[in-house]
């Protein structure tokens, strides 16, 4: 066998477990399927909160648009938004019951990468649960604006979810493994969630913030997670996307290293007993 | 010597005066909540973090709140001073709700699991009973950030303070015999522990918009089914001006939920089984 064809197979061999690891988390998570449906209830009070709220401000206003958004670009946004943030699973909740367990131990000793099983696996429900809630969320917009017409910004969105879904997993994997020294990571992954609702713009487009937050907030990796996806797909700038598309990936960059370097660290003072 | 009041002590709790089981009553309330106080603080690092946890998730909301009155002062008649003072109010009142009637939240996972029978067997009002037991160490925290709320948007009058009390009061009520009412459904239809859940959830979050952005249907159910109108309106019927009409029909809305919350959960305990489990408290 020639040394590249040797490589290539190997190299295939390793994505196929991973493949597998995504299909088997798939398979596993559609048993919950009713019960994610019945989760989106919360989107559905929320949204339709949002557009009471939204319909009295900008007839108040008098203006057609505020900030760019017409009134059923902004509930559309708040749509994607909302949809994206209900589907991300908590990971942290897996890893701090692994490190307590001591069920780390056996994950660590399979031939799979750590970090990349639970990244496999966390895209894998968060595909399953973000299509659960666009559907539920997209009827709802349906019903109210009729089918829209996002264009090019079906596929720009399609294309940013997974720098989108990356990002807010890498965050949420260096809190996590935060495990490995204190007890409790929640708090943390806690503030962290709402600071993807506020300055990650899961509740107001970045448009409609003061210009210092915006500006803020310009330099933060949340707005990749929600903003991004969310604002891309309502309005499709063929000029903004590659800029904001490149942002995502220069995020995922130091946000790897940096889990790779809490990981490193963290399973050296691993310390299991028994089994 | 014996005096009156402990004479009457050694009666039954029937044949004891009204007063003195009244005193009784409130004797052993208060120190249900203290002994739920000290319990709480047993692990005081986890009380503050959890407390501190819903200061965090309030303040998101501060947030929305702040940057949106920022670019329109105003919503439908509200300004920032009413939507903070009506945060002011849902959160206290969920707070108190939670943290001194606990178990509102939970009678119809005591229900389905089997848990009332200990306090079946006890001497005093069940449902009180069950109530007072549990306090949420989280709740704790948005009464503290309500409070906070009133010290800095509020009336720091007698008048404003007596005004702030009595909506705490009339939401505090809402809550806990809403969610008594919607729990102990749980004694009629099995599992309702889900469908108590959400109808928390929406009550919870509807009562933390300002009632005047709904109109027509949805303002009739908010005022009827899902009265979380009640509880958000208070800061404009009741604070700012006090209007006698929505204060009757708040009233009225605890009134009715309160009986009707005691009436099902009273019923359905009459109707209760359980399992062959044994519970016990300390």
């Amino acid at each position: 066998m020639r040394a590249d064809t040797f490589g290539e197979s190997l190299l295939s061999r390793k994505w196929h477990k991973y493949a597998a690891v995504g299909r088997i988390t798939v398979s596993s998570q559609l048993a919950y399927l009713a019960d994610f449906f019945i989760r989106t209830l919360f989107l559905v009070v929320i949204i339709y909160i949002f557009m009471q709220l939204w319909k009295v401000t900008y007839e108040g206003v008098g203006e057609t648009t505020i900030a760019g958004y017409a009134y059923r670009d902004l509930i559309w946004y708040l749509i994607f938004a909302e949809a994206i943030i209900l589907a991300s699973p908590r990971v942290n909740l897996t890893v701090e019951e692994e490190v307590k367990s001591g069920a780390v131990a056996y994950r660590l000793t399979r031939p799979l990468s750590y970090i990349g099983y639970h990244y496999v696996a966390y895209l894998g429900e968060a595909a399953l649960r973000l299509a659960v809630n666009l559907i539920v969320g997209g009827l709802l917009g349906v019903l109210a604006f009729g089918v829209p017409s996002f264009g090019w910004g079906w596929g720009a969105f399609a294309a940013m979810l997974l720098g989108a879904l990356t990002v807010n997993f890498l965050l949420r994997m260096a809190l996590s493994l935060c495990a490995f020294w204190v007890e409790e990571t929640q708090g943390l992954v806690f503030v962290y969630d709402k600071l993807l609702f506020t300055i990650g713009g899961m509740m107001l487009p970045l448009e409609l913030f003061p210009d210092l937050l915006r500006r803020v907030c310009a330099w933060l990796p949340f707005q990749t997670v929600v903003y991004f996806p969310s604002k891309t797909i309502v309005a499709f700038d063929a000029a903004q996307f590659p800029q904001m598309l490149l942002l995502q990936w220069v995020w995922v960059i130091p946000l790897a290293a940096l889990v790779g370097w809490i990981y490193a660290k963290g399973v050296k003072k691993l310390n299991v007993n028994g089994g | 010597m014996l005096t009156e009041a402990n004479q009457s002590r050694l009666l039954p709790p029937a044949e004891r005066p009204v007063l003195a089981r009244a005193t009784a009553l409130a004797r052993f309330v208060w120190t249900c909540w203290k002994l739920n106080l000290a319990g709480a603080m047993e692990f005081r690092m986890s009380f503050l973090l959890t407390a501190g946890m819903m200061m965090v998730n309030n303040t998101v909301w501060m947030f929305f709140w702040a940057v949106y009155f920022h670019r329109f002062p105003i919503v439908n008649g509200w300004g920032l001073e009413d939507v903070m003072m009506m945060w002011a109010v849902s959160t206290t009142g969920f707070g108190l709700s939670a943290t001194l009637f606990g178990n509102c939240y939970r009678i119809a996972g005591l229900v389905a699991s089997g848990q009332l029978d200990v306090y079946a067997a006890q001497p005093k009002p069940v449902l009180l009973h069950v109530l007072i037991t549990r306090m949420s160490v989280s709740a704790i925290g948005d009464v503290l950030y309500g409070l906070l709320l009133y010290a800095i948007f509020g009336e720091h009058t007698l008048l404003g303070a007596c005004k702030f009390i009595a909506a705490l009061l009339l939401a505090t009520a809402i809550f806990v015999f809403y969610n008594t009412l919607v729990q102990s459904l749980a004694f009629y239809i099995g599992n309702a522990e889900g469908l108590g859940l959400q109808m928390f959830n929406i009550v919870l979050t509807f009562s933390t918009y300002p009632t005047d952005i709904f109109r027509g249907f949805s303002k009739l159910l908010l005022f009827t089914v899902v009265p979380a109108a009640f509880i958000s309106y208070l800061p404009i019927g009741l604070l700012r001006e006090t209007n006698g009409l929505f204060l009757a029909g708040a009233l009225l809305m605890a009134l009715a939920l309160a009986a009707g919350g005691t009436l099902l959960f009273y019923r359905g305990l009459a109707r209760y089984t359980s399992g062959n489990q044994i519970g016990l408290r300390m």
